[in-house]
């Protein structure tokens, strides 16, 4: 390629590409060449330390919200580097179902081995009397973000409360504008239930409709979906999955 | 620049996949970034679609980010300048001056954006460098650089032949470099 032998021209043409006057083909024809030249990419990376920093002088606008919730739903299921998939599909929803009623007994002991560091639930009017020393009978579940494994909320309710607590690990999981909606992951296809909204402190704490022997018996499995603010608008997930645990009996 | 930035550590959190940190970066950069995008394009609608796309590319680019070759704010907005560019592209777009407010812009005393530069502590070098220039190159490459007007679109905007504002560009950048030394 004639440019490489010529530095002079290749400073020009990287100065013009990154000023924005290298046009149509030859715009195109460059940045194939900068893919494969390690060197011109460099001197593109100087001419844009340059020339880039006048963009400072630009006047912000704060764009619409609509564009972050666009972003973020073409993000769902990616991870950098990688293409995009979609959670927040019924086909997910009932693959969820399916496997967790199918896998509870290696979710279990996966989630058994967990529990040991996990904190005492919140206070909850006592109906069993437990031995402090002994983690109260309850169903337990800790969801993670399904890509990176990182645990990020636990759920417990003891089992014959109805009173579902909900502890965020990591408290930066809340969105500006957005709702955290927790549900449950029902067997064999059925929809999911709602189980309320996080709230955006530490601590939730959820009503059940029945205490959660009742409630939680058959769930195999939590998920929490990222919702308009106040809850999904159609009572199913209508946004992105973010965190899913399996529910286990702990007793 | 020795201190460290605080969006590089976003941008790498963003490569390891930490949504949070990429809801940061956005909260960070968004309106600068929309900012720049609306002055190439002039037209919202263009701008936030170039946005999106924009920063699903960052989220999945962020893993090559290399805080040694560039600062995040200029990885970002070259991202961002990119897409605009290549979307004035589009055969079937025809960037209309509807107000006549680019040739407003270019041809009035007033610098806009150039004096904001002054102002900017970091920039101050890139400004003392562009107010060095003459004023013809000056203004040429702030509305090519600010306004994505191509060679031709600047010839026509400035009533000038084609040969003429191509030598003003080409002799500003190079006084532009000589000007902020080799290091920048």
């Amino acid at each position: 390629m004639e440019y490489r032998r010529k530095p002079e021209l290749q400073d020009r043409l990287a100065a013009e590409f990154v000023l924005g006057t290298l046009r149509g083909p030859a715009r195109a024809r460059f940045r194939r060449w900068l893919r494969e030249d390690a060197a011109l990419a460099r001197v593109v990376d100087r001419w844009s330390a340059r020339l880039v920093p006048m963009a400072q002088a630009v006047q912000s606008r704060r764009p619409p919200a609509r564009v972050w919730r666009a972003i973020e739903e073409r993000l769902v299921g990616t991870m950098p580097g990688t293409g995009s998939g979609l959670w927040n599909s019924l086909a997910f929803w009932r693959a969820v179902g399916l496997i967790a009623s199918g896998a509870g007994a290696v979710l279990l002991a996966a989630v058994t081995v967990f529990v040991p560091p996990a904190p005492q639930p919140a206070p909850a009017p006592l109906v069993l009397r437990v031995p402090s020393n002994e983690f109260p009978a309850s169903y337990l579940a800790v969801l993670s973000d399904p890509k990176t494994q990182k645990p990020m909320l636990i759920v417990s309710a003891r089992r014959n409360s109805d009173q579902l607590w909900v502890k965020a690990l990591d408290r930066s999981i809340h969105v500006p504008q957005k709702s955290l909606e927790l549900w449950a992951v029902m067997p064999k296809g059925q929809p999911p239930k709602s189980l309320g909204m996080l709230s955006r402190e530490q601590k939730t704490m959820l009503p059940l409709r029945e205490i959660a022997d009742h409630s939680l018996a058959d769930v195999p499995m939590l998920a929490v979906s990222l919702e308009p603010m106040g809850g999904s608008p159609t009572g199913r997930p209508s946004g992105p999955v973010m965190y899913t645990g399996p529910c286990v009996q702990y007793w | 620049m020795s201190a460290p930035d605080p969006l590089a550590e976003l941008l790498s959190a963003c490569g390891r996949g930490d949504r949070a940190a990429f809801g940061r970066l956005y909260e960070a950069t968004s309106a600068k970034l929309f900012g720049v995008a609306i002055r190439i394009l002039r037209r919202e609608d263009w701008a936030e679609e170039v946005l999106q796309d924009c920063y699903v590319s960052i989220w999945s680019h962020a893993h090559r980010y290399r805080p040694g070759l560039s600062a995040p704010m200029t990885w970002m907005t070259s991202i961002v300048r990119n897409r605009c560019l290549d979307w004035l592209r589009k055969p079937s777009l025809e960037v209309i001056d509807e107000d006549g407010s680019v040739i407003d812009n270019a041809l009035s005393e007033n610098p806009g954006p150039l004096a904001e530069l002054q102002r900017s502590a970091d920039a101050s070098a890139l400004a003392r460098c562009l107010q060095a220039l003459e004023a013809r190159q000056r203004q040429a490459i702030a509305l090519a650089f600010y306004d994505g007007l191509s060679h031709a679109e600047l010839a026509s905007h400035m009533r000038q032949p084609l040969g003429t504002v191509k030598t003003w560009v080409r002799r500003g950048l190079l006084r532009l470099k000589a000007c902020l030394g080799e290091g920048a």
